[in-house]
């Protein structure tokens, strides 16, 4: 059973944060999360539901700046055909095009996959790899939290119940940058990761330089592989740093046993695919 | 002299007749319809697997506004339903399942039903539990049915020959457990019924998705303790049956006790993961096969143990091991058989019929035997297949008589055309563990393709009628689940008189217009319904040729029915209209109009105890070979083409058969690669489509079709039943196909990534 009291819909910003500061209000964006886990009775309705998406700023995407801002209500679909968006971080376009079915990135937002904080979710490793800042709005004030330092845990991140996620911004990449999005499930299409692999690095004669690499699905939260990258940062890539980089993948992340694939798969996955992302860089 | 040509309409390619409609969205289905005055039906499901029953206690939820009835067994008749009688439709001393029925709510609205259910209080003292078969019919295990104190809800025992003698005089002997899974039928349309009592004359009429509408008639009056003929059931179009529908289920008589509670019409509808946790399943089984050979290649033997897990209570789903045991027995000659199954009761959800009805378990064992067998021989596995092979007029050790038989056609053309024995052999020599690696596999399957005389009579009735204007309604018991019956039932029709399709109308939902029908199941309907159909259509032929006799100069049989017109047979020269004759015959002193009907029953036997005798009036085979690619870091398996070949008796759709064979590849493929429901101490961990994988459009390989025609000589125009012949050869090709990539051979479904990679690593799941 609802119990939703007030349901707002405001066209503005201040509004909507109004309407948040007495953090009891469900933000709804795309509803792509949200509504199949009120359904299955995991979350429950504040008394407010509050429908953002009448916010037209929050769709905005601008570049300057050296950075790319994306803002929260930019969907799925939009990630994937926004020719600035492609242009300037075409990882991000090309996970998008892993993510889930048309109907569902026709609904779901960027911003709405941050705030779920699945350690699943698609946009979250390449998020993760490109260095994305996450801007939060309240009423009392803005502020912007590294993608590496936002997640807390399944679900849950240093979001505050009174604000809201406004946009991602990133820099942009610089010259001679590769990257690399692996999305792995058990089907082409509509399909959880089981894992998912992101790399970025600029490739200098030969030299790996400001090395990044995230996981999804192998721990708590999507994370970045720091003993990798450490392996990686000023390395040549031969088949000797391309085997120790996946021996300490496969250490260094912390997978669970579920319904999708175990811990020990799940482990082997990631050092099979983190050597086939970097053969793959090499080869190019 | 140029009279038209009327090109016959036997193996055409023909739209379903309800196509259109489907596709525009304008189809009323179950969901769709909505009776005056109707209310809401809900289920309480205990979500206990296996508990004594102390209290339920209904009254906050009888107190709530809006709620008409709560009913538990305490308010209902105890009438257990099933083959077995051990299925209580409301539970009253004990739940054995997580979809047990304890309770059930009839309200203005479903929501308010659904506040109703929340508000019933049952408390239970759990028992302990079996989850596994084996534990089953181990001594001392918990009794799930004090009817059935050892657990075991049915066994069957068959055998020819002597097996101590043909292992005797074997070369090569060679035994195998295999595993198989517990899949389910995804229906696009959920369960569904609305039942509707009329109190004042006693009638009940239930709108259902049911597949076999005669027999649940039969069975809804016993349960109900009602005189059947006050039982008329209506279908709405059917999203898909698959077998699914094939018995009735608790939801349906509750329905029925909730509409008589009320005296208001109830709708009861599936949620989609109420139609995952409380629809049937494949039987999960464990497989133990040995067979032998002699060094030349022949088959000597064959013993076959296989435990069921029937799960909760007894469908008709436990009476696979009738076709397990065929194939076994009969698929190749084996001149020794011994085969023993038993279906044992555990707190598993419970399953029930599935499309190949047993077959794809066997199947999936058999074919993978057939190759580890050819391999120990130093046999190439074709030839070792098409030298075992059944042949036209064999009678076999369980008395089925091949009248036609396709079967080394078959295995001929799909290997040729997938240039089978150079593939494999070539891949196999590059078999191993590392990179992606390709592989070819191949199955073989025998079927009944002339329906399955299970029931005391295994019939169809028509009743044809023909307008004044020449327009045909068929009237027949073969109910349209989506197979594309009523669509080759008009064409026919059509094909004997002489109409196009669009001068017929099929009516094949109605108990109380249709004539009787066991059912859809057994691939049944185009040859039993299709020769009803066809008899009926030549006795109206019969009768307007005699009448035109009388008006013509020509006697009946120098005339012919084409194109809508009476016809001289010789040459296709129009002697009159069609829609005159029946004018004339209607509107003159004779005051006739052409109405016919038609039973047919099929030449086929029951078979006796020893489960011998030849229970089909037809067989049907295939031969399916696939080409995959395993990617050994992954343990990715990707299916990238089937040949199919099939001996269908004759096509008489192509469009349909096409699309029959198709749809059954694509189930076989989830069977074989993704398909899964993981039960973890009775709970169904994913009832839902997002960790349900079926197959999607991506994966769906290419396919390279052919159709065998032996021309039937029961058949309606040659044909064979064909509807679930195609979905039961994939896992075990797949299976083959695997083995030859990598050299590692798999006895247990699905092969899904990690279950692949882990047994390429030697790793036990």
């Amino acid at each position: 059973m609802t119990a939703i009291e007030r349901y707002l819909a405001p066209a503005g910003l201040d509004d909507a944060l109004a309407a948040l500061a007495g953090g009891n209000a469900t933000i709804l964006a795309g509803g792509t999360d949200l509504m199949p886990q009120i359904n299955a009775g995991k979350v429950a309705f504040r008394p407010i539901l509050l429908n953002i998406r009448r916010i037209p700023e929050l769709r905005a995407v601008e570049v300057g700046q050296g950075r790319i801002s994306i803002g929260a209500l930019v969907t799925i679909n939009e990630l994937k055909d926004n020719p600035v968006i492609a242009k300037a971080v075409p990882l991000l376009a090309e996970a998008a095009d892993h993510f889930a079915s048309d109907q569902v990135r026709n609904m779901g937002t960027i911003g709405g996959n941050v705030a779920n904080a699945s350690p699943a979710g698609d946009t979250l490793v390449p998020l993760l790899v490109l260095d994305a800042e996450v801007e939060l709005a309240s009423a009392t004030g803005r502020r912007s939290v590294p993608m590496a330092e936002f997640f807390t845990g399944p679900g849950r991140s240093v979001r505050r119940p009174d604000e809201l996620i406004t946009a991602l911004s990133l820099p942009l990449p610089r010259l001679r940058t590769v990257s690399r999005f692996v999305k792995f499930g058990t089907r082409p299409a509509l399909d959880i990761s089981a894992v998912s692999i992101g790399f970025s690095a600029t490739l200098d004669g030969g030299r790996l330089s400001d090395v990044r690499v995230a996981f999804g699905a192998v721990g708590p939260v999507p994370m970045r592989g720091r003993a990798t990258e450490a392996v990686l940062e000023g390395a040549a890539l031969d088949a000797a740093i391309i085997a120790k980089a996946a021996a300490t993948a496969q250490g260094e992340v912390k997978p669970i046993d579920d319904l999708r694939a175990s811990a020990w798969y799940r482990r082997e996955l990631i050092h099979n695919l983190l050597g086939k992302v970097l053969s793959d860089v090499v080869s190019r | 002299m140029n009279a038209p040509q009327h090109a016959s309409l036997i193996g055409q390619r023909i739209p379903k007749m309800d196509a259109p409609e489907k596709v525009a969205g304008k189809t009323r289905y179950i969901q769709d319809l909505n009776l005056p005055g109707q209310l809401y039906g809900l289920i309480l499901r205990t979500e206990r697997v296996h508990a004594r029953i102390v209290s339920i206690d209904t009254s906050a939820a009888k107190a709530l506004p809006g709620v008409r009835a709560v009913l538990t067994a305490a308010d209902v008749p105890i009438h257990p339903i099933g083959v077995n009688k051990d299925n209580p439709p409301l539970k009253g001393d004990k739940v054995r399942c997580e979809r047990d029925e304890v309770a059930a709510v009839a309200a203005d609205s479903l929501e308010i039903a659904q506040a109703a259910i929340k508000l019933i209080k049952v408390e239970y003292e759990d028992l302990p539990p079996i989850f596994d078969p084996r534990d089953s019919i181990k001594d001392g295990a918990p009794v799930i049915h004090a009817a059935k104190p050892d657990n075991v809800a049915m066994a069957f025992d068959y055998a020819h020959g002597d097996v101590e003698r043909g292992e005797a005089e074997s070369d090569v002997v060679v035994e195998d457990e295999f595993t198989l899974h517990r899949v389910t039928h995804c229906c696009m349309g959920v369960s569904g019924v609305i039942a509707d009592f009329e109190p004042v004359s006693g009638n009940l009429t239930l709108y259902s998705n049911t597949q076999v509408p005669f027999l649940h008639k039969r069975e809804f009056a016993e349960v109900l303790g009602m005189d059947p003929s006050r039982i008329r059931i209506i279908q709405p179009p059917i999203g898909g049956g698959f077998g699914s529908k094939l018995d009735i289920y608790p939801f349906e008589p509750i329905a029925v006790y909730l509409a008589k509670a009320t005296r208001r019409p109830v709708k009861l509808i599936f949620t989609r993961e109420e139609e995952f946790i409380a629809s049937p399943t494949r039987q999960p089984a464990i497989i133990r096969l040995r067979s032998g050979a002699k060094k030349d290649g022949t088959l000597t033997f064959r013993t076959v143990d296989v435990l069921l897990d029937n799960g909760g209570y007894t469908s008709w789903g436990a009476t696979i091991p009738f076709v397990m045991m065929q194939t076994f027995s009969s698929l190749y000659r084996v001149p020794h058989c011994r085969y023993h199954t038993k279906a044992v009761y555990t707190n598993n959800p419970f399953a029930g019929s599935f499309r190949g009805y047993g077959n794809l378990q066997a199947t999936f064992a058999i074919e993978q035997q057939m190759d580890k067998m050819a391999d120990a021989l130093g046999i190439e596995p074709y030839e070792f297949r098409l030298k075992n092979a059944q042949n036209a007029g064999e009678v076999t050790g369980q008395g089925m008589h091949f009248k036609t038989c396709g079967f080394q056609d078959c295995l001929e053309t799909a290997a040729g055309r997938s240039g089978f024995v150079e593939k494999r052999k070539a891949l196999g020599a590059a078999k191993g563990l590392s990179g992606v690696r390709r592989g070819v596999g191949m199955a073989s399957m025998l079927h009944v393709g002339g329906g399955a005389k299970i029931y005391p009579s295994d019939g169809c009735g028509t009743i044809l009628k023909l307008d004044d204007f020449g327009h045909v309604t068929i009237m027949t018991g073969a109910s349209e689940i989506g197979q594309g019956s009523e669509t080759v039932l008009a064409q026919l029709v059509c094909e004997e008189l002489g109409v196009p399709m669009s001068a017929v109308t099929v009516v094949n939902n109605d108990t109380d217009i249709t004539p009787w029908d066991v059912g859809v199941h057994a691939s049944r309907t185009t040859f039993i319904a299709g020769n009803s159909a066809i008899g009926a259509a030549r006795k109206a032929k019969d009768k307007i040729l005699a009448a035109a006799a009388t008006v013509s100069n020509m006697k009946a049989e120098e005339m012919d029915l084409k194109g809508g017109n009476i016809v001289r047979a010789s040459d296709g020269e129009k002697v009159m209209p069609l829609a005159k004759m029946l004018r004339q015959l209607h509107f003159s002193d004779k005051a006739e109009l052409v109405m016919t009907t038609n039973y047919y029953e099929p030449p086929s036997v029951h078979q006796d105890k020893g489960f011998k005798g030849d229970v089909s009036a037809a067989y049907a085979w295939a031969t399916q070979v696939v080409e995959v690619e395993v990617d050994t870091d992954t343990g990715i398996v990707k299916l990238l083409k089937v040949w199919a070949a099939h001996d269908v008796g004759r096509v008489l759709n192509e469009m349909g058969i096409e699309g029959q064979i198709e749809g059954g590849i694509i189930m076989g493929q989830g069977y074989a690669l993704c398909e899964d429901m993981p039960v973890v101490e009775g709970h169904l961990v994913n009832p839902a489509f997002r960790d349900y994988k079926l197959i999607t459009a991506p994966e769906i390989p290419e396919m390279d079709i052919s159709f065998i025609e032996t021309m039937d000589g029961e058949g309606p125009q040659g044909a064979k039943g064909v509807g679930e012949a195609p979905s039961i050869c994939m896992a075990a090709a797949v299976a083959n196909a695997i083995e030859n990539a990598t050299g590692v051979r798999i006895a247990s479904l699905p092969f899904t990534p990690e279950r692949v990679y882990s047994a390429l690593k030697g790793r036990p799941l």
